[in-house]
């Protein structure tokens, strides 16, 4: 009789990060398969670009720099993902796969691998590329197929390109900004799909409220101050994408609620604040959690709880 | 006190590989980051640098009996921004394009930290022709970490070498890489590419002594 | 009203925590041909033996002497021959001495010496006949229960809880002790009530116990002072400082002590070994231990101390297929065992199998910073923050996140995603701060 020692708990959730990263590629499903609808195959062969890039370079850069290899925990997935979902679909093949190669190891692998990233890999690197290729990724182009019944017109055989909702905002309808018959990246144009995302991760837990909620209504409540059409502000440009696949990464954001709050406040004040004053025609949500991230271990350390016993009592 | 036997020969290259100033010191990392835009800017501020290094280092060590402990770095600055000015004049006159490149980076050539650290660290103590061999070798080798950076931002950010086009019309440049948080990110990468190998090197020359 | 407290989970949920197995199971006897006693059960020095091989002892008889301010005697637990006093490696670091008795078949009791009814006992004799019994906390610490009873002069105790939470896994004994011997328990609360001069006694219970709730609630008809309390199941309801959270609202001070907010607290299974000490003037001879996972038939036994943990298997019907692994306790904080060969102790409540499947542990994967162990940490502490520590080998950094406050429950490690084994680092890491001193 060969008995283990080991130490306890002897039954431990079955839950993973593998499990974790599986259900944000599920909530990504919807999004992924609008994006692909709307924009066509050009948008598949983008996303497939990102995402076989990233996890290509995590497995080759893991095997050379001799650590464990740990591509199965999908993470590289969800963050090739996520850099293909933030392409415009006219993105040539090599845009996305240089930008997750940066995500994956600049990003991450660099600075020790999952866990240790201090900024979004899919972000930053979104970032890096605006600066890099500012006309390559600055231009938005209308789908080739529409969703629903609607007015809008789909690009032609050659797409020109559009200006972002965010410029012209009065001149979209709210059923087509729901939809997604509008201009934009492949994965923030159908908000219903990111809505169905959202709501299937506070199902099964993997993520939880407050983030995208106080994101999303800081923006629209300085938005609604200010007199501007809430809706619509809510409903423009990679908000809603950014607020739940982005601003909700685990790494990035603070570990207490207080903290996350105080994170999610200040990611929606500078975004409101970018597009009022208009300091970026490309919206401030890339860099209003990237902004935010930066500031997380500062907030992590103002934050903290009363520790059982450490609380005065009422004799 | 500071009478250690050193040779011409291994102070020059000292300055060039063991105690480089940009990839082992991490000195005057600014003006790398501003003058590595291209390989030619790099070569230009390199050049100039080693000028000042070379002409403040021999005339430091001349006076390094003379000047007083006390007074020595508004003394050191002195002599630095005298032969400042000169290269800045001689760039102005004769180098007008590399003039207009580099241009306020030429006269912050006296605050660069490398010149007065070297005067400070070696000039003051040691003679003549050692002084002026630490400052050609440190010279070339921030002239040599200059056009390596210079030449990955160039290749890389507008797609020439020393303003040669490296690749077709089709290349689309990066142009991150030729802003500053390009340069940080070049720079911090070669550094680490730098200290990984030369550790690797170390660990493999420790191996075989023992 | 159902109490509860912030923080904690659900572990094995869907499995009902693993107790349907030995749920309905009732209380079966079982004595040992031979018992192996060890002299260190409880919190406090060894006791020290005082027979030797070959004496031949009756069943309850006094084998090992008190040592200390802590200590507590030890008494045999079947009547027999006393065939040897050795030293045994046991579950703690160093061997333990132990007496081992091999039975007579006839277990016939030592001359007793009752106080009677619970009204008539002389009420400064209860506590002694508690410490003359070999008492200690049942439900897993073993603190000797007569120093319990005796709070210091600055702690006025008004609050007497029974601990009727067993929320630990696979654990189903206080459960069917609450079901068959309610009168029992209630007897043992009145007497430590009685003892320590306190008014008000509260037995608190899990509602996933509803049978043990009514049951409870019939037996405390009539009494005065004492209620029976029904708390939200969670895991660790039971533990101490969370059920005094739960049924008073009251925190115990960190680094402090129940007594400090005037509360005491004892496992149900204790409350009824006080009974048998002082109406029948029985010490602590056995005690009941849910047997349950891969045998054959799942059982709460009421094992005689001593028992090895193979004869109590074994009457559990034994293996049901290859054993993986064994613990003692619940999964949450139970203590995996080299070989089947130990004892069972004054507080061991459960003894569960795995088979082979299930004793495979997945490997430790990088922290992803998801906060899920803060969520459950029952102390409010950050464990993400005391992993980081730890690993840095930062004590005193640890012991400013107050990581001498982690009760070491294990709920942190059930949620981590990353399999990281944060309830094993911070028990090595309080041990680590107290042996330094930091």
């Amino acid at each position: 009789m060969n008995l283990r020692l080991s130490t306890g708990p002897h039954f431990v959730s079955r839950e993973s990060t593998q499990t974790l990263m599986l259900d944000v590629i599920i909530a990504l499903i919807p999004t992924t398969a609008a994006g692909i609808y709307l924009f066509g195959t050009k948008a598949a062969w983008v996303l497939a670009a990102a995402v076989i890039t990233a996890v290509a370079c995590e497995y080759i850069f893991q095997k050379l720099a001799k650590r464990p290899v740990r591509v199965t925990d999908l993470s590289a997935v969800v963050t090739g993902l996520l850099v293909g979902l933030n392409m415009p679909a006219e993105a040539p093949l090599w845009l996305p796969a240089i930008g997750s190669a940066i995500a994956i190891l600049l990003v991450k692998e660099l600075f020790g691998g999952i866990g240790h990233n201090f900024l979004n890999p899919a972000l930053l690197a979104r970032g890096i590329l605006l600066a890099s290729w500012p006309a390559r990724m600055s231009v938005y182009f209308m789908p080739v197929r529409l969703l629903g019944n609607t007015s809008a017109i789909p690009a032609g055989v050659d797409a020109v390109s559009s200006a972002t909702p965010l410029i012209r905002p009065g001149g979209y309808e709210i059923y087509d900004l729901l939809l997604g018959n509008i201009p934009g990246t492949i994965g923030e144009v159908c908000k219903i799909a990111i809505l169905i995302g959202f709501l299937y991760m506070l199902f099964v837990g993997t993520i939880k409220w407050h983030i995208p909620v106080l994101f999303v209504g800081t923006v629209a409540l300085i938005t609604w101050i200010t007199g501007g059409d809430v809706l619509k502000a809510v409903l423009s440009g990679g908000l809603l994408f950014g607020a739940v696949f982005m601003a909700t990464d685990y790494v990035t954001n603070p570990m207490l609620f207080t903290g996350q709050v105080i994170f999610a406040i200040g990611c929606g004040v500078i975004v409101a604040v970018v597009r009022m004053t208009k300091a970026y025609p490309e919206e401030g949500v890339t860099f209003a959690i990237l902004l935010m991230n930066i500031l997380t271990p500062l907030i992590d350390r103002m934050t903290s709880r009363k520790v059982y016993g450490t609380v005065k009592q009422h004799a | 006190m500071h009478e250690k036997k050193h040779s011409l020969r291994g102070v020059f290259v000292n300055g060039i590989l063991n105690e480089n100033p940009t990839f082992r010191l991490v000195l005057g990392v600014c003006p790398t980051l501003a003058s590595t835009t291209s390989a030619t800017n790099g070569l230009g501020m390199g050049l100039a640098a080693t000028f000042v290094l070379l002409g403040s280092n021999v005339v430091i060590s001349l006076l390094r009996n003379i000047i007083p402990d006390k007074v020595r770095i508004p003394a050191f600055i002195v002599v630095i921004s005298t032969f400042v000015t000169i290269i800045q004049m001689l760039i102005q006159a004769f180098v007008p394009a590399l003039y207009d490149a580099l241009g306020l980076f030429i006269p912050l050539i006296v605050v660069n930290c490398i010149i007065l650290a070297r005067a400070e660290a070696f000039a003051a103590k040691y003679s003549v022709l050692l002084s002026a061999a630490d400052g050609l070798g440190m010279g070339l080798g921030f002239t040599g970490a200059l056009i390596l950076i210079g030449s990955i931002r160039e290749m890389i950010g507008s797609g020439t070498i020393f303003g040669n086009a490296l690749f077709g019309a089709s290349f689309e440049p990066m142009l991150l890489v030729t802003m500053a948080p390009g340069g940080f990110i070049v720079f911090g990468l070669i550094l680490g590419i730098i200290n990984t190998v030369t550790e690797r090197v170390s660990k493999r020359k420790g191996a075989q002594a023992s | 009203m159902k109490f509860s407290f912030k923080g904690g989970i659900h572990p094995l949920k869907e499995q009902h925590e693993g107790k349907m197995p030995s749920r309905e199971q009732a209380i079966k006897d079982f004595v040992a041909e031979k018992v192996l006693i060890p002299m260190d059960m409880h919190i406090g020095a060894p006791s020290e033996p005082c027979v030797k091989k070959g004496d031949k002892v009756l069943l309850g008889q006094v084998i090992a002497t008190p040592v200390g301010k802590f200590g507590i005697p030890v008494h045999a637990s079947v009547s027999g021959e006393v065939t040897g006093v050795v030293s045994f490696q046991q579950l703690g670091k160093k061997p333990s001495m132990c007496v081992e008795i091999t039975s007579d078949g006839r277990d016939e009791w030592v001359e007793l010496n009752p106080l009677g009814e619970v009204e008539a006992a002389p009420r400064e004799r209860i506590i002694q006949q508690v410490k003359d019994a070999g008492i200690c906390g049942l439900g897993g610490a073993c603190f000797p229960t007569h120093i319990k009873m005796s709070p210091a002069d600055n702690q006025k105790v008004d609050i007497v809880i029974l601990n009727g939470a067993e929320c630990e896994t696979f654990l189903t004994a206080d459960y069917r002790l609450m079901l068959e011997e309610p009168e029992h328990i209630v007897d043992g609360l009145r007497a430590i009530m009685r003892a320590m001069n306190v008014q008000k006694g509260i037995i608190a219970i899990e509602d996933n116990k509803k049978e043990a709730i009514r049951s409870m609630e019939q037996a405390v008809q009539g009494r005065e002072g004492i209620r029976v309390v029904t708390l939200k199941t969670k895991y660790p309801q039971g533990g101490e400082k969370q059920l005094i959270e739960s049924v008073t609202k009251r925190q115990v001070p960190s680094g402090g002590l129940p007594g400090d907010i005037g509360v005491a607290v004892f496992n149900v299974g204790t409350a009824a070994a006080i009974a048998d000490a002082v109406i029948y003037g029985k010490p602590l001879v056995s005690r009941i231990t849910t047997v349950t996972g891969c045998v054959r038939a799942p059982s709460n036994l009421r094992l005689r101390i001593g028992t090895s943990f193979q004869d109590a298997i074994d009457a559990a019907g034994g293996f049901s297929e290859e054993p993986g692994k064994v613990f003692a306790g619940g999964s949450m904080t139970g203590i995996a065992i080299p070989d089947t060969g130990v004892s069972v102790i004054k507080a061991n409540n459960g003894i569960v199998v795995l088979n082979q499947k299930d004793a495979i542990k997945k490997p430790e994967t990088s922290c992803i910073r998801c906060g899920r162990c803060i969520d459950a940490c029952p102390i409010k502490l950050s464990p993400q923050r005391l992993n980081v520590l730890v690993d840095q080998a930062d004590l005193s950094g640890a012991k400013k996140h107050h990581v001498m406050d982690c009760i070491v429950c294990g709920s942190c490690s059930y949620v981590c995603p990353a399999k990281i084994e944060l309830c094993a680092k911070f028990k090595e890491a309080k041990e680590k701060i107290t042996a330094r001193r930091i």
